[in-house]
């Protein structure tokens, strides 16, 4: 793996073939972004990259088929890059991408999400350089926000999710609710109602291996608290805002009204009283998710609840580059062609998720249940982009299923949490 | 020194100052001593592909674990000496302290009790009856079955309304889901590891019962003895050394449990069932502080060693 030394005038021409190649109105063109910032031509460019991914594109076959395709289109521009892409399960993914980096045989390019950014900080080569300006200027902001530590782009941004409040139709009807719920108060009110026929008002995923980004983040956030301080020195989780929402959980549980088999531990999901159609709403699921269990028909997407504020978790899907990568050239090359309007907008419809340039605009107009979602993005957050807000959440995370199964007081309960995680922000 | 029984004949070993009385002359013995040193080459020559191996995956890493546990090493960062900090750290972190309650909790429960199991299923199927091959082999087949697989499996079992809580209830017992509960927890996760783990004990114990010989029964049957008398005062005491190994495999096993835990709970609820590898893997793969990480990986190795020395020094001695 290799990259050609450059002379003067050929980095002259190939920017004026750049040049050319942007001002051409060549529709089926990538050039302009394709090594944005490194001023050369594809032909220049040369090495190999190898790209890790997950299923984004639940279909392998499909999400195999489209990167195979992306290759193909990239090569007839970089036709020196020799491009490969890999595609892992979700799980473990951390722990197969950290000991890959410990044995030196790390990827030069993966997929993460803002959640995971600071753990790799370190290993991450920022990515502003290789994209264009114009290619940056088109991001959504918070989209540019989501993957930017100290100043500096951590990863190119391809996708977005949100996850709104989602209601099962069916479970309304034979409430005879025709009302949805938009605050906490709503719940509150339904809630007796859902109980009396035999359904849960809510399910809350308190296993502790899932992000509270989807779970208890969201109640917090919507009580008007944070779980870091602005200068993110301490912990805010355990001020008013946050015994209000855990207060708010506790209260829904004791009365009966969130699914009981979701509470501590993690079933797979078709087991669970969520998928059977037992659960009136939640906000921990991406709304297509529950397509396949309650039918397209019953899934209503709503927007974020509201206590104080009104917010939701929504993630930004990006393309980072590892510092260890060989061919940085060829690399950033790979990641400003596939996170192009054209391209990403490419996967995004066909991996079901949103854009997240603003020239791509609306994906999803005719389609009820995406639809509704693109309408709610710029009400979520990534949640905290902080070095230590994975291992805040391994300390928060049992404090939580400590009040959920009623052996600790939510005040208490966050305290200790917030002690526990003192040693973590040193 | 006993050196087993073999047909009821307890042989000695002749001791090697006995052996000094009656030695050969000087010049054959220096030619065994050449023969044994040649032979001892040898088997050293076919052994080393083995012995290469092992430091290789075996010793090596655990080596280098050790060492790390007296680093600050995580991924991408200059790695400095930082002496006890991680012990240190160790010591003053009660999640440790919670993870080791837990972990000796669940051992306490699982050695016996799978032992038990073992121990009750291998005299169960030891004597020749109508398809008892069958059931041996069904007996063994959780030892074989991924722990992940039967780790999904019993987590429909004792989720709520599923078939546990619903026996419990059968029961006349509070029909709540173990997985659940911050005390029956642990209890779940050791039914479980009874499940999995009896097989391996069953096999263990019966491959040493086939080698009892059936006249010394036979005549305690003879002369009176009941079942009991026969299973305590024939069948046991040839068990001891089986026994012994089984309890320092399962112990270690016991100490080791993660699959389970990270299927099942998760380390919950509230901790309840945080395990130290769980922790140590949080530590590792979550959070990637491999320095403290390698620090927990190293307190657990002296704890098992220690219990196993222990385990040794009362139950093995002499076996």
């Amino acid at each position: 793996m290799r990259n050609r030394k450059v002379f003067p005038a050929t980095v002259a021409l190939a920017l004026s073939m750049a040049l050319v190649t942007a001002c051409g109105g060549d529709d089926d063109s990538t050039g302009s972004n394709g090594g944005g910032g490194t001023g050369q031509g594809g032909a220049d460019i040369e090495g190999s990259v190898t790209m890790w991914t997950y299923p984004v594109i639940a279909d392998d076959a499909e999400h195999r088929a489209f990167w195979d395709d992306m290759i193909k289109a990239f090569n007839k521009e970089y036709p020196n890059v020799d491009v490969t892409v890999e595609i892992f399960p979700w799980a473990d993914r951390d722990q197969a991408l950290s000991t890959a980096i410990a044995g030196n045989s790390a990827p030069d390019v993966v997929y993460l999400i803002p959640d995971q950014l600071p753990g790799y900080a370190r290993n991450i080569e920022p990515i502003d350089e290789y994209l264009s300006e114009e290619a940056k200027s088109d991001y959504l902001p918070n989209a540019i926000d989501a993957v930017t530590i100290d100043g500096k782009m951590m990863g190119a941004p391809i996708l977005a999710s949100a996850v709104p409040l989602t209601c099962n139709k069916a479970i309304f009807g034979k409430v005879g609710q025709e009302e949805y719920p938009a605050t906490w108060e709503d719940l509150r009110a339904m809630a007796p109602a859902f109980d009396a026929a035999g359904y849960d008002m809510i399910a809350y995923p308190g296993d502790v291996s899932q992000t509270l980004n989807l779970t208890f983040y969201p109640l917090l956030w919507q009580a008007g608290g944070d779980v870091f301080t602005e200068d993110g020195s301490a912990v805010a989780f355990n001020g008013p805002e946050g015994v209000k929402a855990l207060e708010f959980l506790k209260e829904m549980v004791d009365a009966g009204y969130v699914a009981e088999d979701t509470l501590t531990t993690n079933p797979p999901i078709e087991q669970t009283t969520l998928a059977k159609g037992e659960v009136a709403c939640e906000w921990s699921t991406e709304p297509l998710n529950l397509v396949e269990f309650w039918g397209e028909e019953n899934v209503v997407v709503l927007p974020p609840l509201t206590d104080v504020k009104q917010v939701a978790y929504g993630t930004v899907g990006s393309l980072s580059m590892l510092s260890s990568a060989e061919d940085k050239e060829a690399a950033g090359a790979w990641i400003a062609f596939v996170t192009d309007a054209k391209q990403a907008a490419k996967y995004d419809e066909a991996s079901g998720f949103l854009p997240v340039k603003k020239s791509v605009g609306s994906l999803y107009a005719d389609d009820p249940i995406q639809g509704e979602v693109e309408k709610y993005t710029d009400l979520t957050t990534v949640g905290p982009l902080h070095p230590a807000a994975r291992e805040v959440m391994g300390v928060l995370a049992p404090e939580i299923q400590a009040v959920l199964i009623g052996e600790k007081e939510p005040k208490q309960a966050l305290d200790d949490a917030a002690r526990a995680a003192e040693p973590l922000l040193r | 020194m006993s050196v087993g029984t073999t047909h009821g004949v307890h042989r000695r070993r002749t001791p090697s100052r006995e052996r000094s009385t009656r030695l050969p002359p000087l010049g054959r013995g220096r030619r065994r001593d050449r023969l044994g040193w040649r032979e001892a080459r040898v088997a050293l020559l076919f052994i080393l592909p083995c012995l290469l191996l092992f430091a290789a995956f075996r010793f090596g890493p655990a080596a280098a674990g050790a060492i790390l546990a007296f680093t600050d090493y995580t991924i991408g960062a200059d790695t400095h000496w930082v002496g006890l900090d991680n012990l240190r750290r160790l010591v003053d972190d009660p999640l440790f302290w919670k993870a080791l309650r837990n972990t000796v909790y669940y051992a306490v429960l699982t050695v016996p009790l799978s032992i038990a199991v073992a121990l009750s299923m291998a005299l169960l199927v030891r004597r020749a009856f109508l398809g008892y091959k069958i059931f041996r082999s069904i007996f063994f087949l959780p030892v074989v079955t991924s722990l992940v697989l039967a780790g999904i499996v019993f987590t429909w079992v004792f989720s709520p309304g599923g078939p546990w809580s619903s026996l419990m209830g059968a029961l006349g017992l509070p029909d709540k889901s173990w997985l659940t509960d911050p005390v029956l927890v642990i209890p779940a996760l050791v039914v479980v590891a009874i499940w999995t783990r009896f097989g391996f004990g069953m096999l263990i114990l019966l491959a040493r019962m086939q080698d009892i010989p059936r006249e010394l029964e036979e005549a305690a049957l003879v002369d009176g003895a009941s079942a009991y008398q026969r299973f305590r005062y024939i069948v046991l005491p040839e068990l001891y050394p089986a026994l012994f190994f089984l309890v320092i495999i399962e112990t270690t096993f016991s100490f080791q449990v993660f699959d389970t835990v990270y299927v099942m709970t998760g380390g919950g609820p509230a901790n309840a069932s945080y395990m130290l590898v769980f922790q140590l893997y949080d530590q590792g793969f979550r959070y990637f502080d491999f320095g403290y990480a390698s620090a927990i990986g190293l307190a657990l190795f002296l704890m098992t060693f220690v219990v196993a020395m222990i385990q040794r020094l009362t139950l093995g001695r002499d076996r």
